[in-house]
């Protein structure tokens, strides 16, 4: 069955659970919908491997019933005793009546075979069924909790790493309930079952016979479990040829440019070479795994053979030669054979079943990951949003105890572009974060036409906002589609107009195949600034109440930009905005410019304000003008840049 | 294509014509690396498949001797006195001969088994030497074959990673050869294990009994065509699977990544349907699979056992009748299992072998490719470089097809001069910049530098002028110091540190704990995007080259940051050539040369005050930032 000598499943990260019983329970509560297909499992199973425990003993009773028939051993039929006299030829009626016998037996065992195949080939159906119904369940589970979990769980956790969780974990349970859990279960349940039968049919010469299973134990977990340790080094290794591959392909430009290839190629084969080492390494226990299994094998038949004949020829003294036959030393081999088969398998699947169960605790405990920003009972539904905001006293914190956002209050009202300024890390996207929900506030309340955001479902909250985010997410599908995704039922048209609004259309135009161009992962291909024009388009055909726009225009160029913002204006009429950017063309037509700073608003103003002012907005403001003065000694910039300042 | 073009770079396609030999059979090839680890592999496995043959030879032995003793045995054994007597008469023995039998037949059975032990172990050491070197060789192949791809992809040029995701190379280097390193570590060796292994125990069978041969000969067939419909039925359903596995993952996928976005949107009942539409897709495929697989598996578990009941019901009558022995029997049925383990492996190679000659082609897909910048035989290495920098003409289309990104350009910059592009998104600013160090070559229209067409030029020596910043920063994990040193690592400690005070990164690395040796994670992760964009400027000041290419993005950075970053570009322009793409006016305002783009063609070129004057779109995109920049009354004007 395993004819890499389990390699494959050797090479598995494994995990051993953590909270057995609990996770037993988890599991029981999922699959107690499917009891019938469980217990069916376990009857058929259970009736499988009786047919195949009967067959030696078929084969032992055709050979001491007719072939050399032993009065005493022979409890299938009653053996003539001129049958057993070996100086006696065979011929004749005795002949034909032996002859029919053994043919009887042998369509027996057919039977049993065609009997414990179909079982089997049944348990194994239910038990897929029954695993499958339940991995189908929990993977709707944990979509539903990736859109419960709050914003916060995500910056806390990579996507990456929830993505590998989730996809991997499934995967140890497929192969687990799919085919690890019955091998093993059937495994089991015939081992015990052949050792029972060959302890009742002789203790003696059985636990001869099994004397070196044991040793086929031992072996096979130190083996297994070496690899396993060999394995997890070369992973580590594989992982560093993959992290130093992934590096340089999406760094290849910069290592063209640098004239680096020599070093990164030589980098590279180092790294590789010491993943073959690990990798060979492991090989010397994966190796001698199989070869040790099959040599313990060999060695035990021996064993069997000889045990059974000096028995047979009275020549040991513990075994009672009356208590055996010819055919119960050939039913012992057959016994012996069937026991270590079913011994490496469920050493290679155990690590299997293990994991998966680990697996299955941590999807458990993704599940029960608490969802901080839920609808509340009792919530309304968000009436048409006129659009005055304010936040009242917010303090907002990520990581308990950490303030991102302190004691933060100001009005918007309906119709207003409100701009953020601020250093990174001062606050700027949480301010905004809090509009929409994706987080809540800790203290004070953020309120949209006197309405506090967290009375209302977040549905008919998120549907009036429309929102551009800084690192722009595209889907892997067509333009069409990705700008289409902020109106389901948008036409064509509707779309291409959305596209045309905000400045896309003629870029869109040029690519290959236009609106029905597939963008790749994260919407390669395309540059930063035409990432953002898609999204913006996105947002523009949703048509939403209030804006949101998050360095949205940060990579567009800013004639482009001018035109985005006009299009804005008139589509937004006296519905309000807000903007946070680091280029002053675009804050400069904002009606209030709020300056965040640790968390806090230090000034807030229009432009011009805050210039008269003198504050810290206008030192950061002139701190870019000052060092374009020590650059530029042409008296046009001052001319047309400083008056204009100094208003 | 023009006639510059070098001759290797314009005859490569037709080169191609002569059909190379299938790829799997070009990867076996690359065991010439492997030789001595493959010599020893297929010797080890020729003795360890001859000494598994001799293991039932071995039992059916001992069975001889317990046959003989038995035989004995039961004579000495049968009371009373007077009917063993006419027995011993009737089959001509006598007492003492038949004891001497006993105890020689028990003796003999001893020394078997002790044989079949030593053969055991034997075996044992035989196939593990043998399993281990193929191992051995197919890691060796694996490495083989994944330093060509590196180095290869090393070399290709960007329109080889415009057209080819990362994601998809990954999975060439890693699973492909994977793939191929299972093929040759167990198909290959497989193959020649089973085909060794049937035929000798056919041999043995017909030689042992012809007619019990006959019965075995009977399923083989059989087992042969189940295989073959095992294989057939199950390829496309796992197929399948995998495909809607991978559908599935892409929703999850999109959905964790996306997650903003989702819930920007309220798009989470969508999703949800969507998802629950493609996890239904995959319980179906999976519960199809079952039902296969739970005919097929039982199926195959019975005929490889069915052999051994029904051997037993043929050979009974020859036993009887004195012509065959029970060891006989017992060594047939265990040669029978040892027929069906190769069935077994042979099925599972098919299966592997087709995966690796689809894997084997995507390998060799990457390492036959033809990079579309190649340097010329002759070509010159460039010492140095005064910094004038000629477009002639410049057309360029991707891949050589499509519409024209470029048309037409041409423009002259003198050494020292500053040169900036502007235009709106997607006006093919970037593009000029990346035909300058040839990341592309042009599809018409020819670029010199220091009047040298740069195709003439080696690759490196080219790029080893020209400092480049590209849009996105892309920095590798090391310390910071590996960073700033990549282009070149033999810098000392000072004049790393000089290139990073001159990019106003200097202050912020000494601010981290680790200085210089901080750690840079996995694409930068650690440092903000101002940060790094500060480190990659060092990186290119410490080149200290005489051409400087600024695909100049501050996006990423607010506006203190932008102007301390628009300093240390200002710096480093002086004194050198300088392409710059710009957003900041100041920038624009100071260059010698502006060249406005609009859809690939120059639609405006000079200074500041020229272009004022002259050009419509010029003074537009001029008064879109002044209006941000600097002057709000003229919104009104």
């Amino acid at each position: 069955m395993f004819m890499d000598g389990g390699r494959g499943l050797l090479d598995q990260e494994t995990a051993k659970p953590k909270n057995l019983s609990d996770t037993f329970k988890r599991f029981a509560v999922y699959f107690h919908k499917y009891w019938f297909a469980v217990v069916m499992t376990f009857v058929l199973l259970f009736a499988g491997v009786w047919a195949t425990v009967e067959l030696p003993y078929v084969t032992e009773q055709a050979v001491d019933c007719y072939i050399v028939p032993n009065i005493q051993s022979c409890t299938y039929t009653t053996v003539p005793a001129e049958w057993t006299n070996p100086a006696t030829a065979i011929e004749g009626e005795a002949l034909g009546q032996r002859l029919a016998g053994v043919g009887t037996l042998t369509l027996v065992g057919v039977g049993l075979l065609v009997v414990n195949s179909v079982l089997v080939g049944i348990a194994f159906y239910t038990m897929r069924y029954a695993g499958q119904n339940v991995i189908r369940e929990l993977q709707r589970a944990l979509f539903h909790q990736i859109h419960r979990l709050s914003l916060g769980y995500y910056s806390r956790n990579e996507a990456g790493d929830i993505m590998s969780r989730v996809t991997n974990d499934i995967d140890t349970l497929q192969q687990t309930f799919g085919f690890a859990l019955l091998q093993v279960l059937s495994s089991i349940i015939s081992v015990v079952w052949i050792i029972i039968v060959m302890l009742q049919r002789n203790w003696q010469f059985a636990l001869l016979s099994l004397s070196i299973v044991p040793v086929m134990l031992v072996t096979t977990f130190y083996f297994s479990s070496q690899a396993r340790k060999a394995f997890r080094r070369a992973r580590a290794e594989i992982g560093s040829v993959n992290a130093n591959l992934q590096e340089s392909i999406a760094g290849a430009r910069e290592v063209q440019a640098f004239n680096r290839e020599e070093e990164t190629i030589a980098q590279f084969t180092t790294s590789n070479d010491a993943n073959r080492a690990a990798n060979v390494r492991a090989a010397l226990y994966t190796s001698a795994l199989s070869p040790v299994l099959e040599a313990l094998g060999y060695v035990s038949l021996g064993i069997v053979v000889v045990v059974g004949g000096l028995g047979l020829l009275g020549q040991l003294p513990f075994i009672d030669k009356a208590t055996l036959s010819i055919g119960l030393v050939i039913a012992f081999i057959q016994y012996s054979q069937r026991a270590s088969q079913p011994i490496a398998q469920i050493a290679l699947l155990w690590a299997n079943v293990q994991s998966g169960i680990a697996g299955g605790e941590r999807i458990f405990s993704l599940l029960d990951e608490k969802a901080d920003v839920v609808d509340l009972p009792g919530a309304k539904v968000m009436p048409p949003i006129k659009g005055d905001i304010s936040f009242e006293h917010v303090s907002a914190e990520y990581t308990p105890g950490e303030k991102v956002l302190n004691d933060v209050t100001f009005e918007a009202k309906a119709g207003q572009m409100i701009a953020f300024v601020g250093p990174t890390g001062a606050g700027k996207t949480t301010v905004i974060n809090l509009i929409p929900r994706f987080y809540d506030v800790t203290e004070g309340a953020v309120k949209i036409d006197g309405i506090d955001v967290r009375s209302v479902t977040l549905d008919s909250l998120r549907r009036q906002i429309g929102i551009v985010l800084q690192d722009t997410y595209l889907f892997s599908t067509t333009v069409m589609e990705n700008i289409r995704y902020g109106r389901l039922n948008a036409t064509d048209e509707e779309v291409i107009a959305a596209a045309r609004m905000v400045e896309a259309h003629p870029f869109i135009e040029r690519l290959s195949e236009g609106y029905q161009t597939v963008l790749g992962e994260r919407g390669g291909g395309l540059s930063q600034g035409q990432r953002q024009l898609i999204a913006i388009a996105r947002v523009a055909l949703m048509n939403p109440n209030i804006l949101i726009l998050d360095e949205a225009t940060s990579s567009v160029d800013t004639r482009t930009e001018r035109m985005i913002q006009a299009a804005f204006e008139k589509l937004l009429k006296g519905r309000t905005s807000f903007v946070i950017a680091h280029r002053l063309s675009t804050i400069r037509n904002a009606d209030q410019v709020y300056l965040l700073k640790d968390g806090q608003i230090v000034e807030h103003g229009t432009h011009n304000e805050l210039i008269a002012k003198q504050g810290a907005y206008y030192d950061l403001y002139m701190s870019q003008f000052k060092q374009q003065e020590e650059v530029t000694t042409v008296e046009t910039v001052n001319a047309a840049s400083l008056p204009a300042l100094g208003d | 294509m023009q006639a510059a073009v070098s001759p290797g770079r314009g005859s490569a396609r037709p080169v191609k014509a002569p059909r190379r030999s299938s790829p799997l059979v070009r990867a076996i090839g690359y065991l010439r690396n492997q030789r001595r680890s493959t010599i020893i592999a297929l010797t080890a496995l020729l003795i360890a498949t001859i000494v598994q043959l001799l293991v039932p030879q071995l039992i059916q032995n001992m069975f001889i001797h317990i046959g003989e003793g038995y035989r004995a045995d039961a004579l000495l054994s049968i009371q009373p006195d007077f009917a063993r007597q006419a027995a011993l008469l009737l089959a001509g023995e006598n007492v003492d001969n038949l004891v001497t039998t006993r105890n020689v037949a028990s003796q003999l059975l001893v020394n078997s088994a002790v044989i079949v032990v030593v053969v055991a172990i034997f075996r044992g050491v035989f196939a593990f030497i043998q399993t281990y070197m193929a191992e051995n060789t197919s890691q060796g192949l694996a490495f083989d074959f994944r330093n060509a791809i590196f180095t290869k992809i090393s070399r290709l040029s960007f329109s080889y990673y415009d057209r080819n995701q990362t994601g998809q190379l990954m999975i060439r280097a890693t699973s492909d050869v994977e793939n191929l390193r299972l093929f040759i570590a167990q198909g290959l060796l497989g193959a020649v294990q089973a085909f060794l292994l049937l035929t000798l125990t056919l041999i043995i069978l017909f030689v042992t009994n012809a007619r019990l041969a006959l019965v075995v000969v009977a399923i083989l067939p059989l087992t042969f065509i189940l295989f073959a419909v095992f294989g057939s039925l199950a390829r496309p359903l796992f197929a399948e699977v995998q495909k809607r596995v991978s559908a599935l993952n892409t929703i999850l996928q999109e959905n964790v990544a996306g997650i903003k976005v989702v819930r920007a949107f309220v798009r989470e009942r969508e999703e949800s349907r969507r998802f629950y539409a493609a996890a239904d897709g995959v319980y179906e495929q999976q519960l199809k699979l079952g039902r296969t697989f739970s005919v097929l598996f039982p199926t195959i578990f019975f005929i490889a056992q069915v052999g051994s009941i029904l051997i037993l019901g043929a050979a009974s009558d020859p036993i009887m009748r004195g012509e065959l022995t029970l060891g006989d029997y017992q060594s047939f049925s265990l040669y029978l299992t040892l027929l069906f383990i190769p069935l077994g492996q042979l099925g599972f190679i098919v299966s592997l072998l087709a995966q690796a000659s689809a894997s084997a082609e995507r390998i060799f897909e990457i390492l036959d490719a033809e990079s579309d910048v190649k340097e010329k035989a002759d070509a010159i290495e460039l010492a140095e470089v005064a910094g004038d920098v000629t477009f002639r003409n410049v057309t360029f289309r991707y891949f050589n097809s499509g519409d024209a990104v470029l048309k037409n350009v041409s423009f002259s910059a003198r050494a020292g001069q500053t040169i900036a592009l502007l235009g709106s998104t997607g006006s093919g600013k970037t593009t000029v910049i990346n035909l300058i160090p040839r990341f592309y070559d042009v599809s018409e229209g020819s670029i010199t530098v220091d009047g040298h067409d740069i195709r003439d030029l080696t690759i490196d020596s080219l790029r080893g002028h020209i400092g480049i910043v590209l849009q996105e920063t892309n920095l590798f994990s090391g310390t910071i110091r590996d960073n700033i040193a990549f282009g070149r690592p033999d810098a000392s400690d000072e004049e790393v540190m000089e290139a990073a005070k001159a990019a106003a990164a200097h202050d912020f690395i000494m601010s981290f704990p680790e200085g210089y040796n901080t750690a840079v994670g996995e694409r930068g992760s650690t440092l903000s995007g101002g940060q790094k964009q500060r480190i990659a400027i060092a990186r290119a000041l410490l080149l200290k080259p005489n051409i400087l290419i600024l695909d100049d993005s501050t996006s990423a950075v607010d506006f203190a940051t932008e102007s301390r970053i628009q300093k240390a570009l200002d710096t480093l322009m002086k004194g050198r050539t300088s392409f710059v793409i710009a957003q900041r006016i100041s920038t624009v305002r100071n260059a010698d040369m502006i060249i406005v783009l609009d859809k690939g063609e120059v639609v405006a070129t000079g200074t500041h005050e020229h272009l004022m004057e002259e050009s419509a779109i010029y003074a537009e995109i001029f008064n879109s930032q002044l209006v941000g920049d600097a002057a709000p009354e003229k919104q009104e004007a």
